[in-house]
């Protein structure tokens, strides 16, 4: 039985007391949210996860950290340090979005490895057995996109992106209204192609419900990926990205019924002055169902630095409601990131989604920020360290930056702010 | 003739008129901006012509980079590498805050280096000087302030962070008011120091007219010093803050009728939720003169990444109204940036601004990031890396290898879709 139904039937499951303890609030708190659907544990039955999480409204706003195999030169053992560098910078869920090699293989190690929840796209595998299988991704059979599914929910996969809205309505919609970048998502393109290829509807549409029956029996929780997330600031709340949103809030009032955990995935490129249209028209639509964003980045210019694009657009969107940040790293738009990106793109959006935190008053948000504050008041170093976000960096930088060797650090030196009014107010320690 | 009094005579200078150019706009538009106050364009009369900038409203969203030397770190050398550096990230004004070593050297170094408007903060100055003339900083005089904002103005400094807007009342609402990081304003701290010691007001406050004196004979911009801005999420918009405030709003009239040039500079630390309401407050409390914010940080708790929580607060000011954004580096709270560090804190400042001047609709802004877009659909990766905000970020890296292409045979799914939307 899923989260979702055992919360409807009044049962408090021990994922549930699990993440009500980590996030300190109460499991009948958590019970009522999984209940009503504004909350998803992801939890595959067949997945043992060290560190379940819950994402939703009036929890800690939650990150995902993408990896995966990709290309030629793409290894395992590589893609499984990324992993480990996202969970050391304190990621709260995993995808795994491996498009080439042994995906299989890939997936299996994945779960192995994670303490946390993991995510995957069957579709991109899909693709890839179409490809060596009949030369063509266009050819994919609709059995074989539902075997590679029923593949990744049996293998344990806590939760399964997939296209399910974008229809042909919505296609035929994008070109009609002249979509600057209409082919931003790798799934959604290559879906796109085999519904014109085959002149057929989208098959996870048309068979939403063998998806729902799937998700169901595992205990997957589906997370609706859009295919017309906007690429560009000018493609930004288009007809396409509104109608498909629609279809999405559809969609999520049947797995609802079906008794299956939904969230929604969104944005992509949005305009600051965009991001909370956005966030309130998908709560609206889709009925408080978590929102799962890629970013936002707020300007299409800023690559190299899309982490930092992404985590001002994260901040406000998840301030504004959404709660689950899929990072950007800083090799968005050139490359694939390194394990070092990996982990800068987590802490990146980890500041997004505690800054959010703060603003919406989440209980314990402010708390973290006094802390450190005060710490930093009375010069007290090893505290503010540990209270860090990312200890490690804040640490190492105080030694090269200062060589530890003021009381003060060597930005002011001996004309410390902190010190020099410390002694007239006398508000702290006068030591230095 | 300062900028101020030659606009509201309706006459144009050569500075506007490289402001309007830079900017796209009218020159009119420009002087107008200057005569109400809205606008400022710092520019020493002494100065050697550099990158005219005008700051404030209906502009581009401008950032200035700090160097300068420290009592731990004092090489004028390493000071003039990160002035390049911020230049070639592309920062629009520079402050020299040096408070260690050969600070009259290192002015001088940064005035012959420097391309855009550079400002300083004179207090520094004057209070190191202080300790070695009279052993405290606390036992600096009124004329040894003033002395030092009298030889930078005539060195050619063309904007300068002054404290005036600090007296007895802002103290004692900071005593009544309980911060948690009280004072973090450097030159507020030695001013408030100075002020319990000596129980005097701040001479910079009650000597305003003096100070403006000075000012308008080198055509100087002030640039209010905030004292008392929030050094901490929980410190933000308390009543020392909003008192500092409305004390700098009355000096920003004073220096208008006084023909002056004025802008106002802000916060610090600012949860996310109170940036628009700050922004609003100082348009409202000081005439709409340009405000010059630090950040926004919008959390405390982020050390060594503070350039990120500053992209993040620097864009919702922006958005919201403000319109000079002070970088912060990913060293604040650590220690003295680096080159690196410098870089960093340039191009997120500037991605803020620019995600800023987007959300405001400026039209400059909205063209680039759509010119980007086709260029991505084109999959033109040499305009790509041109329209970047640091093209030589890309390195070698041109091919992005994701887009359109994966392990399918010959008929590619999304080439199909490609050729659907007749973009293949």
């Amino acid at each position: 039985m899923t989260q979702l139904k055992k919360a409807l039937e009044g049962e408090v499951t021990a994922e549930m007391r699990q993440v009500a303890q980590s996030e300190g609030v109460t499991a009948e708190f958590i019970r009522e949210g999984v209940a009503a659907g504004t909350m998803v544990i992801p939890r595959n039955v067949r997945h043992s996860i060290a560190n379940p999480v819950a994402i939703g409204t009036g929890l800690r706003t939650k990150v995902s950290a993408s990896i995966g195999l990709h290309g030629g030169e793409a290894a395992i053992p590589e893609e499984l340090a990324k992993i480990t560098a996202a969970v050391d910078a304190g990621t709260n869920a995993i995808m795994d979005l491996s498009v080439s090699g042994d995906i299989d293989a890939m997936r299996r190690a994945a779960l192995a490895l994670s303490p946390v929840p993991v995510g995957t796209l069957p579709l991109y595998q899909a693709l890839a057995e179409a490809g060596q299988k009949y030369g063509s991704t266009a050819k994919m059979k609709v059995e074989d996109l539902f075997a590679v599914i029923e593949r990744h929910a049996s293998d344990g996969v806590d939760f399964l992106a997939m296209h399910c809205g974008t229809t042909m309505d919505i296609v035929e919609r994008a070109k009609k209204d002249g979509r600057i970048d209409p082919l931003v998502s790798y799934g959604g393109s290559h879906l796109i192609g085999w519904m014109i290829y085959n002149q057929a509807e989208n098959p996870l549409y048309t068979n939403y419900d063998r998806v729902l029956e799937i998700a169901r029996r595992y205990g997957a929780t589906i997370s609706l990926a859009d295919g017309m997330r906007p690429g560009c600031l000018a493609d930004s709340l288009d007809g396409p990205q509104v109608q498909e949103l629609v279809v999405l809030g559809e969609l999520v009032r049947r797995a609802r019924e079906a008794g299956v955990q939904v969230m929604v995935k969104g944005p992509g490129h949005v305009p600051l002055n965009q991001l909370k249209a956005t966030v309130t028209l998908q709560k609206s639509l889709c009925k408080g169902a978590p929102y799962f964003v890629f970013g936002p980045v707020v300007t299409d210019i800023a690559a190299g630095y899309d982490h930092i694009s992404a985590a001002i657009g994260g901040a406000i969107s998840a301030w504004a409601g959404a709660e689950f940040l899929c990072y950007v790293t800083a090799s968005e738009h050139i490359s694939l990131p390194d394990a070092h990106q990996v982990r800068e793109g987590v802490m990146a959006s980890r500041i997004a989604a505690h800054a959010a935190d703060l603003a919406r008053g989440l209980p314990g948000a402010a708390e973290w920020d006094l802390e450190i504050s005060q710490a930093r008041k009375v010069l007290d170093w090893k505290k503010q360290i540990e209270l860090s976000i990312d200890p490690d960096r804040a640490g190492r930088l105080r030694k090269e930056r200062s060589d530890d060797a003021s009381e003060g650090c060597a930005m002011c030196g001996k004309y410390c702010a902190m010190k020099v009014v410390s002694e007239y107010l006398g508000t702290a320690r006068q030591t230095c | 003739m300062t900028q101020v009094l030659a606009a509201r005579m309706g006459k144009i200078t050569a500075e506007m008129e490289m402001v309007a150019d830079r900017e796209g706009l009218s020159v009119e538009f420009i002087r107008a901006g200057v005569a109400s106050g809205k606008i400022v364009i710092p520019k020493n009369k002494l100065r050697k012509p550099v990158n005219a900038c005008g700051i404030g409203q209906g502009l581009r969203i401008k950032v200035n980079a700090l160097i300068g030397t420290s009592s731990e770190r004092d090489r004028i050398a390493m000071e003039e590498k990160k002035l390049a550096v911020a230049e070639a990230a592309g920062c629009d004004a520079l402050m020299d805050l040096s408070t260690g070593g050969d600070i009259d050297g290192m002015r001088k170094m940064t005035m012959a280096k420097a391309g855009v408007p550079l400002g300083s903060v004179p207090i520094y100055q004057a209070a190191i000087e202080a300790i070695e003339k009279h052993g405290a900083i606390v036992d600096m005089t009124a004329e040894d302030m003033f002395a030092s904002v009298e030889k930078q103005a005539a060195e050619g400094i063309d904007f300068m962070a002054i404290h005036c807007a600090l007296n007895f009342d802002v103290i004692r609402r900071l005593q009544a008011s309980g911060r948690v990081t009280d004072v973090v304003s450097r030159g507020g701290a030695f001013l408030t120091g100075w002020m319990l010691h000596n129980q005097k007001e701040n001479p910079l406050y009650q000597q305003f007219d003096r100070l403006l004196a000075i000012l308008k004979e080198y055509d100087v911009t002030l640039s209010l010093g905030d004292s008392i801005r929030p050094g901490s999420t929980a410190d933000s918009l308390d009543g020392a803050q909003l008192q500092g405030m409305i004390i700098a709003g009355e000096l920003v009239a004073r220096s208008q009728a006084a023909g002056v040039q004025v802008m106002v500079e802000g916060p610090g630390h600012v949860p996310m939720h109170h940036v628009e309401s700050t922004m609003l407050l100082q348009k409202r409390l000081c005439n709409g003169a340009p405000y010059f914010i630090l950040g926004t940080l919008a959390t405390d708790v982020a050390p060594g990444y503070d350039h990120i929580t500053s992209a993040i607060g620097g864009a919702l000011a922006g958005a919201a109204g403000a319109d000079f954004l002070c970088y912060v580096t990913p060293a604040e709270h650590l220690g003295l940036p680096t080159e690196e560090d410098v870089k960093d804190g340039v191009i997120a400042a500037r991605i803020a601004a620019h995600a800023a001047d987007l959300a405001r609709g400026d039209k400059r802004a909205l063209e680039r990031d759509l010119q980007m877009a086709r260029a991505r659909v084109a999959l033109d990766y040499d305009r790509q890396i041109g329209l970047s905000i640091d093209p030589p970020k890309w390195g070698d890296k041109k091919h992005h290898g994701q887009d359109h292409c994966c392990t399918c045979g010959k008929e590619c799914a999304a080439q199909i879709a490609a050729r659907y939307f007749g973009i293949s």
